[in-house]
């Protein structure tokens, strides 16, 4: 059976494409999908799925590799080998708020996609503060008044700009990563270990 | 009504396969020597949350009693065997055990395990006699595609004795380590050049069992890694002798709890890719009782097996009666042995028996 790689859909898609092809591989079969979510190459069968979710299909083994963004991991924290980042999909987790906002004394209430990041930074700054779950445009909560500020992956910082928010702190930075089921990692070695040097920026070890 | 996420009744053929494979680890272990030992569902929570053990206090399953102490349901069978050996303080050493344990990071919150433990062995002696063990109990229960990997805790720990650490430091190294990240563990190390290179080869060290000869040769000046080196050797040899072609090693691997101090071993089912055993020594264990007593144990995933296992099938017949003639069926019955048999007042489905044995009518002849 040929090994099977989750892609995570959208914006990592395009760049895990360009990235798979400057490694020599014939892309066509995957930018010719259409609508399909599962499509085979001569070498690996590639699954398109949501970022959280490629990390799921690789901890339950129905994908032996993954391509995934670092803050989706950080976020998730699946049980899955996070091998190395790859060179694309850079990007920073930062809390924001309004250009000139004026902290009150009282608990901030802080709205975000990444619930768990954000709990876990402020635990470690030693603030307590409330945190809204949302799941897009977060920018609006501080705007609309629903959360005092957010915290959101930033790439460029354009979105924050046009709806006037400001980046107060910067705290992690991510980029797209390689991930690897625990068992597949180990018994399919053999028919993995290529794509994974290849893959790897790095170049990874040569001596077997 | 609903169960709980995790929870679920069980019924039919994969309930018959669990019971199949905990009977047949029951034959094995008592045929090899061991003694049963069952400790209680119910324990307080710092018997495996201590720092001696350290399981994730999230993870349990737990209450507060009236006291105020806080309770779990067991989810772990070592530890607890551990506490039960020094409170009875028995003289034998290989005990046996069966049942579930209760965590909440799994997918489900109860799962089925069988395992052995062994205490008070020779250093190698509780290695090669628990893989022996794994071996005759997986041919018992006729599963046959599998792998095992071997490793063990001491050469990392070998490897990064010259850093100096803070607890933290030596956290996130060890959980980089577990998670094979490599830029992690390149950055928690670029202050020693020699040990980040050694690191991030060691991550990569898994796989085939000639990885252990590279090691032999790119260490044979450190005496430490290469009697370790050597033990790994050793059990490969002993599993080749047994019929094991297949090998593996992770030699990056590093332990999780903290009382793992030495060789670690993991089945793996090659068709699906799941975990059939894992085990390992834990000579520390029994250092939180004050006690320098070795150990080493290995657990079955009962559920992982049942799922795996092929049973064959009874055939079915059917003894048709009536009121009058229902015990001369029922002696019938008890000369029909292996099979399934049903005593039916009505005819059934032809194609669901392999025979139908009439008595209907036998009363009045």
């Amino acid at each position: 059976m040929k090994p099977v790689i989750a892609l995570t859909k959208g914006r990592l898609e395009k760049q895990f494409l360009d990235y798979y092809q400057s490694l020599g591989y014939d892309i066509a079969p995957l930018t010719d999908k259409g609508r399909k979510l599962r499509v085979d190459t001569d070498d690996f069968q590639f699954i398109f799925a949501k970022g959280p979710d490629v990390a799921t299909y690789v901890q339950y083994g129905i994908a032996d590799l993954g391509i995934v963004g670092g803050d989706i991991l950080a976020e998730f924290q699946p049980d899955v080998f996070d091998l190395f980042p790859l060179p694309f999909g850079a990007c920073r987790m930062a809390v924001a708020t309004e250009a000139g906002k004026v902290w009150s004394n009282g608990k901030k209430r802080i709205a975000s996609k990444y619930t768990g990041v954000t709990k876990a930074f402020y635990k470690e700054k030693g603030e307590s503060v409330d945190i809204i779950k949302l799941e897009g445009s977060v920018e609006l909560a501080p705007i609309l008044g629903l959360a005092d500020a957010i915290v959101d992956i930033v790439e460029t910082g354009n979105t924050l700009k046009e709806n006037g928010l400001v980046v107060e702190e910067e705290f992690m930075q991510f980029s797209a990563r390689l991930i690897a089921n625990r068992s597949a990692l180990k018994i399919k070695r053999e028919a993995l270990k290529s794509v994974i040097a290849k893959l790897n920026p790095n170049g990874g070890n040569t001596h077997d | 009504m609903f169960l709980p996420d995790g929870s679920q009744d069980q019924i039919g053929k994969i309930l018959l396969k669990k019971q199949h494979v905990y009977q047949i680890f029951n034959d094995v272990a008592v045929s090899r020597g061991f003694k049963a030992i069952e400790t209680p569902v119910i324990e307080y929570a710092d018997t495996f949350t201590n720092p001696h053990i350290g399981m994730p206090f999230q993870q349990l399953l737990k209450w507060f009693d009236r006291e105020g102490e806080i309770e779990v349901l067991r989810p772990d069978w070592t530890t607890a065997i551990a506490r039960a050996l020094m409170k009875l303080n028995p003289k034998e050493s290989k005990w046996f055990y069966q049942g579930s344990v209760f965590t909440q990071d799994k997918d489900g919150i109860e799962s089925r395990q069988a395992g052995i433990e062994m205490i008070r062995t020779a250093p190698n002696e509780g290695e090669i006699e628990t893989l022996c063990f794994a071996i005759d109990y997986l041919s018992a229960v006729d599963v046959s595609d599998y792998v095992i990997e071997l490793g063990h805790t001491g050469i990392y720990e070998t490897i990064i004795a010259p850093l100096t650490l803070t607890v933290e430091k030596e956290a996130k190294l060890r959980l980089a380590m577990h998670d094979k990240r490599q830029d992690v563990v390149k950055d928690l190390t670029e202050k020693n050049p020699r040990v980040q290179k050694q690191l991030l080869d060691l991550i990569d060290a898994y796989g085939d069992v000639s990885i252990l000869e590279r090691y032999k040769a790119t260490y044979q000046a450190d005496e430490t890694i290469v009697t370790i080196v050597n033990e790994l050797i050793q059990l490969v040899n002993v599993l080749k002798q047994l019929g094991i072609d297949k090998t593996i090693v992770d030699l990056g691997r590093v332990k999780q709890l903290p009382y793992y101090s030495g060789t670690m071993f993991t089945g793996y089912l090659t068709t699906s890719g799941e975990e059939c055993f894992s085990g390992g020594r834990y000579d520390k264990l029994y250092q939180q009782f004050n006690q320098s007593i070795s150990a080493i144990g290995l657990a079955f995933d009962v559920d992982v097996l049942a799922s795996a296992v092929e049973m064959d099938e009874r055939g079915r017949v059917a003894i048709l009666a009536s009121v009058d003639t229902h015990v001369l069926a029922e002696l019938k019955r008890r000369t029909i042995s292996g099979k399934i048999v049903d005593i039916l007042y009505t005819e059934p489905n032809i194609s669901d028996y392999e025979q139908i044995i009439d008595l209907r009518n036998e009363g009045t002849k």
